[in-house]
């Protein structure tokens, strides 16, 4: 056969085509995406050697104890700890991605510490009589409370200040009927775990404006006109009819007859949303104190701690006084409006913030000093609400800080003066010298008695995964049942009434959250307000509009999302620093088309 | 010689509070990045996605349901197996897990048009973390590019660790504590149990069993591995998606 120009051209157009016909180009189009997998905007993950640590969550006072699977020393993943006796291996969707936070793009990485120390000391030489210096502590009841407390102490004129705090502890277990005015029992109340392992032994009677996640859960939901929580009270304590209950509520006498009848099934106990609420004096009456509500208990400390100063509410300070506040909002807590801190200070204040976050105090302070976030921080976690027996646990640092940070601890003790200590280690040993309880290892899930180890494997076993807890021995608590009806009447100006019903506690919270919020609409993002459908048509408001939301205090620029769960006349918002700025104690606001 | 696994989850929607511990654990264990800040529900990534539901009623006789939905893993005429031009989706024979290899898609997205449960999720951004948050990124699974489709995979990188761990012990079947997805290992109400549902003996396969138990769309027929299941009888009944009308239509 003569090899011919035409037969070359026939045998490769031939070959061409009949290649057309085998897998051969198909797979190849199919395989021309694979370099695309690792081309340089993919980032790597790390690899290494991988190992197990364990620690506490600061996030919130319940403290959950954490499984931290780690790569090559960085964690990559938290789980919880099956072991644990309280949070029984659950976390929250904040806890899961806690350690993300250290790396967060709105993380305070910097602050002028010299200068904040230059000023503080300038401020306490020239103070005048009667001028005091404060610290406000958003969490308080861990180690470095203690350490405020003692430093407040050895000043002159030094002030401690806490938010609202609630001297009980809570026993869900005991409970077999629970109404709860507003309480967030299964989003944020408590102890994840602890709250969904009693679930089972109790009825919920939720009584609250809205279907929150836990109206939803809930074996009867109240859904009440805002602010009548004590009138529900009083109608399930017999003492207002129930029909006059439901004409003032809005709630139809037949839901208020079901919920009677189910408080007839044993122990009630009665929550509140706010801790310091009247509603929980219902307890005396419920006889519910010393079995379902009973003492809070902390775990001990050195007997040289307790010279300290007692802990103040701010309103208890007098107008223009305070020369100095120290703010530590290092970890996420509960918060009080600046309205009423800005008239306790003198007019030459100066406020120092501990902080992570520029969203909290950091907007009002001089200088916002940057905190060890979760999981670098190296400190304790305070008593749980409803953890009835005294804990010791650490939050054990993961990694160590990625910016240069100030233990507000040890700025504050350098300010009154007190000598450096490690008080853990102090209050560890003390505990460890008292002898009763039990330490519970997480690696194991191994309970012994604290008599049964010595003072450094107590220590050792607190850092690397462990905690105390000391028998549940209960002590009651006075009270008396006092309720007066504050519904508040509505007002022109302002119609909406404010209900918060995400919880958010200030501080950094991680990126992936917008899975629940914008990526889903599962939660109320902080940017958003919702709005029932007839309240969103009389302002001309359509779902997802650039609104303003106003209150007496001011505006903040909001999403408006429509949803017919909401009552008309409230407005849904998800809460925080800045809406709890804006609303105060009183929850009134409007909503207007930006 | 091995028995085939048949993997499935159920969801006790009465138990599910909405929290959200689900969605924030898979996208930390699968690499899923936050979006942009201009991104919506409709251009997010979530394998697995709550969905608040309700009854339709007006307040204050409205009354909500929180649903997860993560790919169902279609045990029959699995929808999206059929319609990609490029085998990029297949059913594991030896585990029934429907699984996406992004590295084989062209970002056609037939598959989230077939797909009747709307849970896969289209890449529309570059995989970006926040400067140094990409070293808590889980080494076990490779973050995937803009323009390829992603969906829930029952963390099949828990499955290979859980095989690997088998296979160094010198045993073939793994171990049922060690391979939970993460969802599943995170759900702090324990609505969400997983195992194999050819296995009587797991939790999961009894709970399918219940009266109380149902699948999404079960009547177009596509056998899905995951089953709901709750006692309010208007939670069932959104289940089979009704048309409003009432002429429900019925495949074949």
């Amino acid at each position: 056969m003569t090899t011919t120009r035409r037969n070359l051209f026939k045998f490769v157009g031939g070959g061409a085509m009949g290649a057309l016909l085998t897998p051969a180009p198909w797979r190849l189009i199919t395989d021309t995406a694979l370099w695309s997998e690792n081309w340089p905007g993919i980032p790597r993950p790390a690899r290494g050697e991988i190992t197990t640590r364990f620690t506490h969550c600061t996030l919130c006072p319940a403290g959950c104890a954490v499984r931290a699977r780690c790569v090559a020393g960085q964690p990559v993943s938290l789980t919880g700890v099956n072991p644990h006796p309280i949070s029984r291996g659950a976390l929250c969707p904040w806890g899961i991605a806690g350690h993300q936070l250290p790396y967060h793009p709105a993380r305070v990485r910097q602050g002028p510490m010299r200068e904040a120390i230059a000023a503080i000391e300038r401020a306490i030489r020239k103070r005048s009589a009667g001028e005091r210096v404060a610290v406000l502590d958003l969490r308080p009841g861990r180690t470095v409370s203690w350490t405020y407390r003692r430093a407040m102490a050895a000043l002159d004129g030094g002030l401690y200040v806490t938010p609202p705090q609630s001297a009980y502890a809570i026993d869900l277990a005991a409970a077999k009927t629970v109404v709860s005015f507003g309480a967030p029992l299964f989003d944020g109340w408590g102890t994840p775990g602890n709250v969904f392992a009693a679930r089972t032994n109790f009825r919920l009677i939720q009584v609250e404006p809205v279907e929150s996640r836990s109206a939803a859960l809930a074996d009867i939901w109240l859904p009440i006109r805002p602010g009548t929580e004590a009138v529900i009270a009083l109608a399930l304590a017999g003492e207002i009819a129930v029909a006059e209950a439901a004409r003032v509520t809005g709630v139809d006498e037949k839901t208020l007859g079901a919920a009677k009848e189910a408080m007839a099934g044993g122990p009630v106990l009665a929550l509140a949303a706010d801790p310091a609420s009247p509603l929980m004096n219902w307890n005396a009456k419920l006889g519910a104190l010393g079995h379902t509500v009973v003492a809070r208990r902390e775990s001990p400390v050195p007997d040289t701690w307790k010279k300290a100063a007692p802990a103040t509410q701010m309103a208890a300070a007098t107008d223009g006084t305070i020369r100095v506040l120290l703010i530590d909002e290092s970890l996420p807590g509960g918060y009080i409006p600046w309205s009423e801190i800005a008239p306790k200070l003198a007019p030459d204040a100066v406020v120092v913030a501990f902080t992570s976050s520029s969203e909290g105090y950091a907007r009002h302070a001089q200088c916002a000093l940057p905190t060890a976030v979760y999981p670098e921080t190296a400190e304790d976690v305070g008593p749980a609400i409803d953890t009835v027996a005294a804990v010791f646990r650490i939050s054990t640092p993961l990694i160590a800080a990625v910016v240069p940070v100030v233990n507000p601890g040890q700025f504050v003790s350098r300010i009154a003066g007190l000598p450096p200590s490690d008080a853990l280690r102090e209050r560890a040993d003390v505990i460890h010298k008292a002898g009763s309880g039990m330490l519970i290892g997480y690696a194991d899930g191994k309970s012994t008695p604290v008599k049964a180890v010595t003072a450094d494997d107590f220590w050792k076993t607190l850092n690397q995964g462990g905690c105390w807890m000391d028998s549940t021995g209960k002590q009651t608590l006075p009270g008396k049942l006092e309720f007066t009806a504050s519904a508040e009447p509505a007002q022109d100006e302002l119609p909406l009434t404010v209900v918060a019903t995400e919880p958010r506690r200030g501080g950094l919270e991680s990126t992936l959250l917008s899975k629940l919020e914008r990526e889903s609409n599962l939660r109320l993002s902080a940017d958003r307000v919702a709005l029932s459908p007839v309240d969103a048509r009389a302002g001309g408001i359509e779902n997802g509009a650039r609104c303003v939301f106003e209150t007496a205090r001011g505006r903040l620029s909001v999403a408006a999302m429509i949803d017919a769960a909401v009552p008309v006349g409230v407005v849904e918002v998800a809460g925080g620093p800045r809406v709890a700025d804006l609303c105060g104690a009183n929850g009134r606001a409007r909503v207007v088309r930006a | 010689m091995t028995a085939h696994k048949r993997y499935g989850m159920s969801i006790d929607i009465d138990k599910c509070n909405g929290c959200g511990a689900c969605m924030m654990a898979c996208a930390v264990e699968n690499n899923i990045p936050p979006v942009p800040e201009s991104a919506n529900d409709r251009k997010g990534i979530t394998w697995i996605r709550v969905y608040k539901t309700d009854n339709h009623r007006a307040y204050p006789d409205r009354r909500t349901a929180f649903v997860p939905v993560l790919c169902q893993q279609c045990g029959h005429d699995t929808p999206c197996v059929h319609v990609c031009p490029q085998q990029a989706v297949d059913v594991d024979p030896e585990t029934g897990i429907v699984g996406q290899m992004p590295e084989r898609c062209l970002g056609c997205r037939y598959c989230m048009v077939a797909c009747p449960y709307h849970a896969r999720y289209f890449n529309w951004w570059d995989p970006v973390w926040p400067a140094g948050m990409e070293k808590t990124l889980n080494p076990n699974v490779a973050p995937r590019m803009r323009g390829v489709v992603e969906k829930c995979n029952f963390c099949h990188g828990r499955w290979h660790a859980a095989q690997q761990k088998a296979a160094a012990a010198g045993i073939r079947e793994i171990d049922a504590a060690d391979y939970i997805p993460a969802c599943v290992e995170a759900c702090p109400t324990g609505a969400l149990r997983f195992g194999d549902l050819n296995d009587p003996s797991t939790e999961v396969a009894r709970d399918a069993a219940l009266p109380e138990s149902f699948r999404l769309l079960e009547k177009i027929g596509t056998q899905p591995k995951i089953y709901y299941r709750s006692r309010r009888d208007w939670v069932r009944e959104i289940a089979s998606a009704p048309r409003p009308d009432g002429k429900d239509q019925h495949r074949g």
